[in-house]
């Protein structure tokens, strides 16, 4: 497990920011955390990097105390924070060699440039820090974070900025690590979008607490949330619908159906189509994590 | 290399490397430049004895080296912080405390850097008079302390108060207080608050340490005490600073 917690509290100046929080990561896993703004996430990020000792509850993260063994986990872990900065001065190559040098790891500088071309920065470029676009500087700290090859990356918001193109490289290097190398993701979004292409399982968390926490698919599944397509069907259609879809309206040649959140969407168009069907468009129009997320946090933005 | 180094390392670059830094030693260097022309055409017209124009640049020196000092150590960390390059550093397997030693090592260089820059100037005034060494040692070695212990203080202030402006505004307000002396009117220095407040005031045991050596020619043994002051106000500022760091929240 690259993290475990139950019933994390954390106090600040008196008061209660995390009351209850339970999350769970296991190797090759992209947990999404989820939740309002002023919810606890980033509180919640700070407590598995260690840089605050949570009150109550029990926090491991790669099998380590955070608390006792900070150093053994900061050299495991790799962080990009929401407003990540560097040292304007320096190019992305002297910084990061200066990085590696830190983690005590300067055999690795060789790497640098394969790196940088990893996260789609151009190696050659020695421009200063100060001249890159905000997207540029994302990448730059997803190259910073995984300068020590880590087991578990924590990620926040590490798409903003980001074009279409960029999201999808970013998404796609996230994707190599995990299903390649095995690395944990923790990652913290408002995207949603990046959580369904992203992420197995979920944690929601409001008001300091865990309100849902665990695989997409099964939470979907429990909780009822249909996923909500749009099709375009030519000629006559049989009336019996496979098991999984449910017909919702229609109009004219526009068929509204529902998909159970369990249901794998590329069964049910095969089952469609072999019951005769004759889809010629899809159009996906909600539902799903989206009407969960809103669901469960119903009320509004947290209070802290 | 060592953490302690590599912050230090990272520190100097900041000062010699980036826009900002090169400015501050600019502008210190044309103030320095000002200041020396106007001693020197004073000494021609001998208005102004060498030893007493040795004396005003050593004293110069050092508040400068004061005024760079908070403006370094006001942005260590709350400067870092504001800049979003804390987060990063905390991350990393470095301790607090190797933090700030290397924070203070750059310090240590920026005072270097304050005092070779300075070099010229007290040789430009200083070459025709009897005291060019003591004034170049006596420097280092009561100006070094006094220094540092405001680059200190600007670093502990900078963890505690978490944003530049109000660390810098308080550190420079200390600065003013130490360096006070040199504002103050002989009378006021001989009244009863005035002479512990030279007594204990680790800038006050510099210039008079200065005046002592350069104008008056008294031996360094004479200085034992207002050495001990600067030291102790250099070790309670950098104990200060160490504290203020490991104790500091993100």
């Amino acid at each position: 497990m690259l993290i475990e917690i139950r019933g994390l509290k954390l106090n600040l100046g008196g008061s209660p920011i995390l009351r209850n929080v339970n999350l769970a990561l296991e190797k090759g896993q992209i947990l999404g955390l989820l939740g309002p703004n002023g919810a606890g996430k980033s509180t919640t990020i700070s407590v598995i990097t260690a840089l605050r000792a949570p009150t109550a509850g029990n926090v491991r993260v790669l099998g380590l105390d955070p608390v006792a063994e900070t150093l053994q986990l900061h050299r495991r872990i790799g962080a990009l924070a929401e407003d990540s900065g560097f040292y304007d001065w320096m190019n992305a190559s002297s910084y990061l060699q200066w990085m590696a040098s830190l983690y005590g790891l300067g055999a690795r500088k060789a790497e640098i440039p394969a790196l940088l071309h990893r996260v789609g920065l151009d190696a050659r470029n020695q421009g200063a820090i100060a001249t890159y676009s905000r997207g540029m500087r994302q990448r730059l700290g997803l190259a910073r974070a995984l300068i020590n090859r880590p087991e578990l990356l924590i990620l926040d918001e590490p798409t903003n900025g980001l074009d279409p193109r960029g999201r999808r490289e970013i998404h796609d290097v996230l994707l190599n690590l995990s299903a390649q190398h095995g690395v944990g993701i923790l990652l913290c979004t408002h995207l949603l979008d990046d959580v369904e292409r992203l992420c197995t399982r979920i944690g929601i968390i409001a008001h300091g607490e865990t309100l849902l926490e665990g695989s997409i698919a099964d939470i979907l599944s429990t909780q009822g949330a249909a996923v909500r397509y749009r099709l375009r069907v030519a000629g006559d259609q049989p009336s019996t619908l496979p098991n999984g879809v449910t017909l919702l309206a229609r109009a004219g040649e526009w068929w509204h159906v529902g998909l159970g959140g369990s249901g794998d969407p590329a069964n049910a168009w095969r089952s469609l189509i072999d019951a005769g069907w004759r889809i010629e468009e899809i159009h996906r129009e909600g539902g799903g994590l989206e009407d969960l997320y809103m669901s469960v946090t119903e009320g509004g933005e947290a209070s802290i | 290399m060592n953490p302690i180094a590599l912050i230090a390392r990272k520190e100097a670059g900041e000062l010699l490397l980036s826009t900002r830094g090169l400015a501050w030693l600019l502008a210190l260097a044309v103030i320095m430049s000002v200041l020396s022309l106007l001693l020197v055409s004073n000494t021609e017209l001998s208005l102004l004895d060498n030893a007493q124009v040795v004396y005003m640049v050593m004293g110069t020196v050092t508040a400068l080296g004061g005024l760079l000092a908070v403006v370094l150590g006001s942005d260590t960390i709350a400067g870092e912080r504001e800049r979003g390059s804390l987060l990063p550093l905390l991350l990393a397997p470095v301790t607090p405390s190797q933090i700030v030693f290397g924070k203070m090592g750059g310090q240590v260089v920026g005072w270097s850097v304050m005092y070779l820059l300075s070099l010229p100037y007290v040789w430009a005034v200083g070459s025709s008079g009897q005291n060019l060494v003591q004034s170049v040692v006596y420097l280092a070695l009561l100006g070094t302390p006094v220094v540092l212990g405001f680059g200190f203080l600007g670093i502990a202030l900078s963890a505690r108060l978490r944003n530049v402006r109000s660390a810098l505004l308080t550190s420079l307000i200390m600065l003013m207080l130490m360096t006070s002396p040199l504002l103050l009117g002989p009378s006021l220095r001989q009244s009863t608050i005035g002479k512990w407040f030279d007594a204990l005031n680790p800038f006050s045991a510099a210039v008079n340490t200065f005046d002592s050596v350069v104008i008056d020619s008294q031996p360094l043994g004479m200085q034992t005490t207002r050495l001990v002051v600067a030291l102790i106000w250099l070790a309670a500022m950098a104990a200060l600073a160490v504290r203020s760091v490991r104790k500091m929240e993100i």
